[in-house]
């Protein structure tokens, strides 16, 4: 296999087709964007618009990158690598102060923690100087070490070089032994590393005390950044330690690093990168062990560690140096192989710019692990799963290199004729180029003739480099006539809207027929657009509206039970012919309606007669329905015990409220699936609608469930309008079919996602978007061999919207090791995470609750117990000891049993909206959907903001909640502003336009005022609906208010009913631990 | 009244009834013998002009309801009469104590044995609003573009022509039905329904989001109304179907732009395939639609179909056009596998129809066939009227089609909602009625244990009845002794027949007629009607050959004939020279001819659907039009004569004469082959030849006459001796000169028949041989 590698970066253009689809999406989308957003804009504010705009490419760029900052320091972390290190001490610390864990009650841990720090410092503390932009509010302490130490990162991590992030750098090391890296990184750009950095981190972070803290864990901190150079300076002691491990047996360095500080465990020491893990943190009383995070070389986390020190009276732990996100503030450059050798990709969360040098961009497909166990065993001891995330469509940062298309011609893309994989890069090339070697199934092929090239002195083709299949990641090919059942499908959009008393009275049908009527022009254009309608009550209203006359006809279709198209023809019509008569009946359908007495819905019904309608050709059906369907086909019935309150008993059989309470709409839904009609289902209901049962069409054909509760006919038209926008708009593809393959010995256990399961082996998608994520989980089937890469190749055959039919292909090739400080080092924690998410979202429907929650708590146990046990070993049992790469586990996991989805006092319908939203969720949103993202507003005036427009992230604790401030928070889905009891006036004056917290709306607008502060706002808030692709429902919340107590059950690391605080959980989990180690 | 060589003038007088036999055999021995049975034709509401409408309501019997009539017994100062059909003594009310011999009442008068009460609606509705007739169009649009277009503006002009308050109602079908919200003012709005599945009332009604509304409001209402008729109107607005039918005066606009944008079905036709078309849901709609409105109130659905049922219930032929549709072979042969579905569903149809009182009316044209002869039981039961014709846009259909609606002279006269109930002396049984009704049901002394036609009763519903309409009731003799204790020898039948007319008065018509018993067979004779006996056997032949398998009618008709001459002829036995007949038999033996040799006997000619068309148009009509159809009347034109009856036979062709032919269906003008010379020379447009352009004008005129009396339009053709069309004419004459004796016959320039028929002579020859042999 030639390494695409590296090193060729740059040459493709013979083949490289400038206009790849996604190209095309993109910039279709952009151009229609930046023009809709201002005629869109009517309903909301006109920045709100470019929130979709996002795929613009305006945008492209700013998705990823710029959340960082609010996200998890990780990615961006490379400068913060220093904090991370510093994180670790905290974290742990807090609990396993308590060194007696077991017998001391939390506060006597912390009691003795502060000690600790002092002490850690000294162990840490040695490297602290990089420590110091970890901790972002300490920075006075550390900020220049985290610098210093930045740089001495890239020295390093030159391999990943390019950005400062650790990440990159990592993958060097990972695989290979420190030593070879150099070079690489010569080759990268370091010098981004330094600077971006220590700035970013930092500044925000206001910890008070922490100074002293600091200087303990500034010491971990430093040690981060030293990671990247190595650590070793701030822990000089770890460092040491780690590099042997490395060497060495995988487990054995462990143990020493675990040692000292927890650097020393993870292999990562030898990263640069991974100094940072130190963790000393908890204890740091004592200097030995008492916790360790480790935060390994992972994320560069630094910053999170702050310890957990005795500030506070009574407790121990410092809540500024647990574990947290630092967020990071530059775009990273992440390369996706360097050397010949993967590299690890920035965190999901990052803002980075992917270079495809031979393996797909983390985008495109990401895996839990970027190393691969070489048995099954070595796998199920580490604890982790091994899964890829694969997001085929996903939206590239717009200075990424577009995809470049291939055209075989007739013959069609090269493959492997036994596995029927696709060529690609790995792909190894023998016998003067006239066979080649399958590196999925080891199969020995035949070169087609006209696909001959002689190989090059390094065993490469000497053509490798011009062909993008045999030297990028991901490309795509255009597909031939095998590839199609029948010609590629039409684009074709039907609306379905319910006309019943309820949504006609609470303005949800306005609101729809409005959305719809100015997302129309946003339509694709050409010949290959069509586009239908029909309304619904307890009958279905189709319209032909391709007529002569002034009027559309209307065309009931009255049985409910056994439903009917009405017309062959003319329901669904070429859009560029009905235009007209669309917009005009979208106008009347609200005032026809109006006055309507029937209060019956009969969905199911109006699903299968526009399936109906669809049938010959396929398509989106975007369906809008507010209350519970009571008629016809799949009628449902308020359930038993949940329907009067739709708040879940809390009994034995809970969650089966959370299931389809029958199988007429999945029998349904699988017959849209096989005909290509994907279901988008848009709810503003104002009671129970059983989701649960509901969901079961958008789920298995493709689509999404988009859930107004309670609907408000002010601010969420504004919002239907975006998410439909959005909807229509992103790039996205038709009647696909999706595969993953993998090399011989790992084998795909389950997909899993939003499309249909006809056959074990594909993923039918009726439609398929660049919002959509598969959840693809892997097994043995074989022992890996040593020293070999392992590839995975995901495949997705679909039609664009232009009726093209393409294959796009992205390789992931990693290393395989049998070391497991290499999994540990090398594990991916928003792709873990997002997985263990993603698995308790399946899990919720079928077991109690209880077990979910033990189930996701377990996990995280056996993590960090595996890492404590096989790389950890030599510290003291009372440290709570954290590999750096999942340092943020426990807070991660404390957040998911805080969810919506995982509370039993949720409502019912909200419950199944959060497992379906989770269920297609790319890792980039998961994250902040389980571990909101907080901002403070009051001072914004006074910040000059960096490169980035959102201000640094605030941890999720009400100990950061100022009584005179107000804050922004955020997941993805909703957005909370909480006004504090003692905020200026002016301040509400000039963000919102009122004089007192009375004034605050139940219902809140955004709204531009002519002010600086109220600008800042907006751009923020419009920076976050960009990054976030949704427009947010955006809200008011102040204390004494149902609104504020919404906002603060998402501090998640307050304790509340619900759960532990974030102190209280590290030490649950420390415990669980130290029982399994006894 | 159109024939005018039996011009007898106005046979059926004010009684509107004519029998076979005007004087009854008195045992049923001697009925049996008398071979053609005894039977009336009566018109029910046929107009005359001396006909007396009383504005009072009727007196009844109060054993037998009978109604009062001339025949009754009166004791004029008891104020007593006697009922002639059960003998009770009835008392007169007080305000008829004016009356006496000299001052009768209308009903009494011997002149008058039929008179009409005008009753007042029991639940005093206002009139006006009672009377809104329901028209409910249902328009096939699985047709050829110019079709669809011809049916539209037939409908257009139709619905001009309905009365203001005429409520109307409109559905498309094609592959799906489609019934249009007529009310609904944002938009076009039609409700669809699935074509392949059969749909009940409730399902209608509901689907139309009729029936929650509608019931739950009407009941009340209803019951308030004492469930008399109460038209749809005055159901109150409530009801939902008020959506869908409007005054045709609030509608027209709409139904027009309708009209306009009305396409041909737009579902996509197989290649080979026939059309999908779904006429039996779409009746089935209908019929539920109308189902809505209440009892009692009158409606018509007007069917205008322009291909055979290929969708769902009702199909009469598969979608693969490489099945032809069914011929009489296939019935013959039990090839025609939806045949009997179909049949069933269109009865049951008819069924559901005659419970709400709502008529069906088809109008089909079409080259192919469209079920009328599954669809015929709907329509016969129901009254509706059909007409059969190739093209929506061919006079046939288009004049006949507006004939519905005129008012005045040309009108149908129109009723709705009849019953027809019979009370008959003692010893006389009713067997049942051929013709446009439904039996009722109602058991009774009188009912006979055989059953012709609708029977098992003595009441009958006729939801559709006008002016023409027809009806054959058989009769039975009870078999014991005439008891007789009054000595008198007078049997008497009375027909009581309620309607709502045109003008929505609810109307009794009722006819007593008085006949009398004989026992010898001179009184048999002269009482016996020939033309009425004639059409008496075609339909009851008809009828046994839908009814009976295997019937050989030919057969069954020779047979009768001839027992017929055996038992009334004067003859030497087995002297078939010697045989003679009465006059008043004379001309039965060539309607017999002619019969054996019509559509209605030689099925084969014909479709299934035509067949069926000729039955109904059989049953219903008048005694006289149906003698012509069965014995078409010719008239000769020539110089130098008037116009004159001639011979139905090829030797009345003569090439310097013009013959008209009316065969009741057609009307053939044809010319001989010289006045066809002339013609074409234009000899008519020269002054000089003035005589000549009055003799080619005067058959059309004639013509014409014919044509505006009838209903349906029959097809004018015009044409010439040795052309084509000339086998119109040909098909009906006798073939006196065929190929065979084509030598000797042809002096006279006349024509030749190629066929193997008998000629009239044959016939009688043979007939005459058999008769006098006969026994």
């Amino acid at each position: 296999m030639a390494a695409p590698g590296g090193p060729r970066p740059g040459n493709f253009p013979p083949n490289y087709n400038p206009n790849s689809l996604s190209n095309n999406m993109q910039n279709l989308q952009i151009n229609q964007q930046q023009p809709n957003n201002a005629g869109v804009s009517a309903p909301r504010p006109p920045p709100n618009a470019t929130p979709f705009g996002q795929r613009a490419p305006a945008f492209a760029g700013s998705r990823p990158g710029p959340p960082p900052p609010g996200v998890f320091p990780r990615a961006p972390v490379p400068p913060n690598a220093p904090a991370q290190t510093t994180l670790p001490p905290n974290m742990v610390s807090s609990r396993p102060a308590g060194p007696p864990p077991g017998s001391q009650l939390p506060p006597p841990p912390f009691a003795s923690r502060p000690p600790p720090p002092g002490a850690m410092p000294s162990s840490i503390g040695g490297p602290v100087t990089p420590s110091p932009p970890a901790l972002g509010p300490r920075p006075g302490s550390y900020p220049s070490s985290p610098q210093t130490s930045a740089p001495s990162t890239p020295s390093h991590g030159s391999g990943s070089g390019p950005v400062s992030n650790g990440p990159p750098t990592f993958a060097p090391r990972m695989t290979q032994s420190g030593p070879p890296f150099p070079p690489a990184m010569g080759s990268m750009p370091r010098p981004l590393v330094g600077p971006p950095q220590p700035p970013a981190m930092l500044s925000s972070r206001p910890s008070s005390q922490p100074m002293q803290m600091h200087s303990s864990f500034g010491g971990p901190p430093t040690a981060v950044s030293s990671a990247s150079g190595q650590s070793a300076p701030p822990f000089s002691g770890p460092p040491q330690n780690m590099m042997p491990p490395l060497g060495s047996s995988p487990f054995s360095a462990p143990n020493t690093g675990m040692h000292q500080s927890i650097n020393s465990p993870y292999g990562m020491q030898t990263w640069p990168a991974q100094p940072q893990q130190v963790a000393p943190p908890p204890p740091g009383s004592m200097q030995q062990p008492p916790l360790m995070f480790g935060m390994p070389p992972g994320g560069q986390s630094l910053p999170n560690q702050s310890m957990a020190m005795s500030h506070s009276g009574q407790s121990n732990i410092d809540p500024n140096q647990i574990p947290r996100l630092a967020p990071s503030a530059s775009v990273i450059v992440h390369e996706t192989r360097q050397g010949n050798q993967a590299n690890p990709p920035p965190p999901a969360t990052s803002d980075y710019i992917v270079k495809d040098t031979g393996n797909s961009s983390p985008r495109y497909m990401r895996c839990t692990i970027n190393q691969v166990p070489l048995t099954a065993d070595l796998l199920s001891t580490s604890g982790m799963q091994m899964s890829l995330l694969v997001q085929p469509l996903a939206l590239a940062h717009p200075s990424e290199e577009p995809i470049h298309v291939v055209d075989f011609g007739e013959s069609g893309p090269v493959r492997c004729s036994r596995c029927k994989g696709y060529i690609n890069p790995f792909v190894k090339f023998i016998d003067q180029g006239r066979r080649f070697i399958c590196n999925l199934c080891g199969f020995m092929d035949e070169t087609p003739r006209d696909y001959h090239c002689n190989l090059g002195p390094d065993g490469r083709r000497r053509d490798a480099d011009e062909r993008p299949e045999l030297c990028r990641g991901t490309v795509e090919f255009v597909a031939t006539k095998d590839y199609m059942v029948r010609d590629p499908m039409p684009a074709v959009f039907f609306f379905l809207i319910d006309v019943s008393m309820n949504p006609t009275q609470t303005g949800a049908t306005a609101a729809a027929c409005s959305a719809i009527r100015q997302v129309i022009a946003d339509l694709p254009k050409g010949p290959r657009t069509m586009v239908g309608i029909a309304t619904f009550d307890s009958t279905i209203h189709f319209y032909n509206l391709k007529r002569s006359s002034q009027q559309p006809l209307m065309l009931i279709v009255p049985d409910v039970q056994d439903v009917y198209t009405p017309l062959e023809s003319d329901v669904i019509v070429q859009f560029s012919e009905c235009c007209e008569h669309l917009e005009m009946l979208l106008d009347n359908i609200p005032t026809m309606f109006e006055s309507n007495r029937i209060a019956d819905s009969a969905l199911g019904a109006a699903v299968k007669a526009a399936f109906l309608a669809m049938k010959n050709t396929g398509g989106k059906l975007l369906v809008f329905q507010s209350v519970l369907p009571s008629t016809g086909i799949g009628s449902l019935s308020v359930r038993e015990s949940e329907g009067r309150s739709n708040i879940s008993a809390g009994e034995k059989e809970a969650h089966k409220l959370l299931q389809p309470s029958d199988k007429t709409l999945k029998t349904m839904a699988m017959e849209l699936a096989e005909y290509q009609v994907c279901v988008d289902l848009f709810i503003t209901s104002q009671m129970y609608v059983d989701i649960a049962s509901l969901s079961v069409i958008p789920r298995t054909t493709g689509g999404q469930v988009y859930y107004y509760y309670p609907f408000s006919a002010r601010s969420d038209p504004a919002k239907l309008y975006n998410d439909l926008r959005w909807n229509i708009t992103r790039p996205q593809g038709f009647e696909a079919v999706l595969r993953v393959r993998c090399s011989q010995g790992i084998q795909v256990q389950e997909y899993s996602g939003n499309f249909c399961k006809r056959i074990p082996t594909d993923v039918d998608l009726p439609a398929i978007d660049c919002d959509k994520t598969i959840m693809v989980s892997l097994n043995h089937d074989d022992k890996l061999q040593e020293g070999s890469e392992c590839s995975f190749q995901c495949a997705l055959l679909y039609t664009t919207v232009y009726g093209q039919r393409r294959i796009r292909v992205s390789t992931l090739s990693l290393p395989c090791t049998n070391m497991l400080s290499n999994l540990f080092r090398s594990a991916d924690l928003d792709t873990q995470f997002t997985c263990i998410t993603k698995q308790a979202a399946i899990e919720i429907p079928s077991a109690p609750l209880a077990q979910v929650r033990d189930q996701a708590t377990n996990v995280c146990i056996n993590i960090l117990y595996s890492y404590r046990k096989f790389c950890a070993t030599v510290s003291s049992s009372g440290q709570l000891i954290l590999p750096e790469a999942l340092k943020m586990l426990p807070l991660y996991t404390l957040a998911l049993l805080k969810c919506i989805g995982l509370r039993s006092d949720g409502r019912i319908d909200d419950r199944s909206v959060w497992i379906n939203y989770v269920s297609p969720l790319p890792t980039p949103l998961v994250i902040p959907l389980v571990y909101p993202r907080m901002i403070a507003l009051q001072d914004l005036n006074e910040k000059e903001l960096d490169d980035s427009i959102i201000p640094v992230p605030i941890p999720l604790s009400s100990e950061h909640i100022a009584i005179d401030g107000i804050y922004l928070l955020e997941n993805g889905v909703d957005c909370l502003i909480y006004v504090g009891e003692d905020v200026q006036p002016n301040i509400l004056q000039q963000m919102f336009g009122i004089s007192s917290i009375e004034e605050i709306p139940n219902q809140f607008i955004l709204q531009q005022y002519d002010n600086p502060l109220s600008k800042k706002l907006n751009d923020i808030v419009n920076e976050i609906r960009r990054q976030r692709c949704s427009y947010l429902r955006l809200r008011l919340c102040k204390k004494g208010d149902p609104s504020g107590m919404m906002f603060f059950s998402y501090l998640v690391e307050d304790k509340t009913a619900n759960g532990f605080s974030y102190v209280e959980y590290l030490i649950h989990i420390h415990r669980q631990i130290q029982n399994k180690m006894a | 009244m159109a024939a005018p060589e039996l011009a007898q003038t106005d046979p059926e007088g004010i009684e509107g009834v004519r029998m076979t036999w005007l004087n009854w055999p008195q045992s049923k021995v001697e009925a049996s013998k008398c071979v053609i049975p005894i039977a009336a034709s009566i018109q029910p509401i046929r107009p005359h002009v001396d006909l007396q409408i009383l504005p009072y309501a009727p007196l009844r019997c109060k054993t037998c309801s009978a109604v009062l009539n001339p025949f009754c017994r009166v004791d004029f100062t008891a104020l007593i009469w006697v009922c002639p059909f059960c003998f009770q003594r009835n008392h007169f009310p007080h305000y008829y104590s004016s009356m006496s011999q000299t001052n009768l009442p209308a009903e009494l008068y011997p002149n008058f044995p039929s008179v009409e009460y005008s009753i007042q609606n029991p639940q005093n509705f206002n009139p006006a609003v009672a009377a809104s007739p329901i028209f409910l169009f249902v328009l096939d649009t699985c047709m050829i573009e110019e079709e669809l277009e011809f049916a539209k503006s037939a409908l257009k002009r139709a619905i001009g022509l309905l009365p203001e308050n005429a409520m109307v109602g409109f559905v498309s079908y094609g592959t799906q039905v489609q019934v249009h919200e007529l009310g609904f003012s944002e938009m076009s709005k039609v409700y669809v329904f699935r074509g392949s599945k059969d749909i009940s009332k409730d399902q209608v009604l509901e689907q139309l989001g009729i029936a929650v509304q509608g019931n739950r409001r009407a009941g009340p209402g209803m019951q308030k109304s004492g469930g008399g008729p109460s038209p749809v109107a005055g159901a109150g607005p409530n009801m939902g179907i008020n959506r869908f039918l409007l005054p045709a005066s609030e509608c027209d606009y709409t139904l027009d732009s309708l009209l306009d944008e009305l396409v041909t079905d737009q579902w996509p036709i197989a290649p080979g395939n026939r059309a999908l078309r779904c006429t039996g849901v779409a009746l089935s709609v209908a019929t539920g639609l109308l189902g809505a409105s209440t009892t009692g109130t009158c409606a018509r659905i007007i069917l205008l179909v322009g291909g055979p049922c290929t969708e769902g219930p009702g199909s009469i032929v598969s979608k693969d056009l490489s099945d032809p549709v069914r011929s009489h072979k296939d019935l013959d042969k039990d090839a025609a596998p939806f045949f009997k579905k179909a049949v069933h569903f269109y009865d049951e149809l008819g069924k559901q129809l005659v419970s709400q009182g709502h008529v069906l009316d088809v109008f089909a044209s079409a080259l192919d066939q469209v079920g009328i002869a599954e669809m015929k039981i709907a329509i016969e039961k129901t009254g509706g009227l059909v007409v059969l014709a190739e093209s929506f846009g061919h006079s046939v259909f288009k004049d006949s089609f507006k004939r519905i609606f005129e008012v005045g002279e040309q009108s149908l006269g129109i009723a709705f909602d009849g019953t027809l109930e019979i009370n008959c002396s003692k010893d006389i049984k009713v067997q049942g009625i051929i013709g446009p009704c439904t039996s009722l049901e109602k058991k009774g002394p009188a009912v006979a244990n055989t059953v012709i036609g609708q029977g098992n009763t003595t009441a009958w519903k006729m939801c559709g009845l006008d002016k023409s309409t027809c009806l054959t009731v058989f009769f039975d003799v009870s078999s014991g002794e005439k008891s007789d204790p009054a000595g008198s020898s007078q049997l008497y039948v009375q027909f009581l027949t309620s309607y709502q007319s045109s003008d929505g008065q609810m109307r009794l018509r009722v006819t007593t007629v008085a006949r009398n018993w004989v026992s010898g067979s001179e009184d048999l004779v002269q009482g016996f009607d020939q033309e009425v006996a004639a059409v008496v056997m075609a339909r009851l032949a008809s009828f046994k050959m839908e009814m009976e398998e295997g019937f050989d009618a030919t057969r069954w008709l020779d047979r009768n004939l001839i027992r017929l001459c055996s038992k009334f002829g004067d003859y030497r036995k087995d002297d078939p020279a010697s045989f003679t007949l009465n006059p008043c038999f004379s001309l039965f033996p060539q309607f017999m001819f002619n019969l054996r040799r019509s559509q209605f006997v030689q099925v084969f000619n014909n479709s299934p659907d035509e067949t069926a068309y000729f039955r109904i148009l059989l049953n219903r009509e008048s005694i006289s039009n149906a003698v012509v159809m069965i014995q078409p009347s010719l008239i000769s034109y020539a110089f130098s004569s008037l116009p004159a009856p001639t011979l139905l036979d090829v030797q009345s062709i003569a090439p310097d004469r013009i013959l008209l032919l009316d065969s009741y269906f057609s009307v053939v003008i044809f010319h001989g082959m010289s006045i066809a010379q002339w013609r074409n020379m234009g000899c008519q447009n020269q002054p000089e030849h003035e005589g000549f352009a009055m003799l080619l004008q005067a058959p059309q005129e004639d013509a014409q006459l014919i044509i505006r009396d009838r209903f349906p339009v029959p097809r004018l053709v015009v044409c010439d001796q040795h052309g084509s069309q000339a086998r119109f004419l040909l098909a009906k004459l006798n073939p006196s000169a065929t190929y065979s004796n084509a030598q000797e016959m042809m002096q006279t320039g006349s024509d030749v028949i190629f066929t193997d028929d008998v000629s009239l002579q044959v016939f009688i020859d043979h007939l005459q041989r058999l008769a006098v042999q006969a026994s």
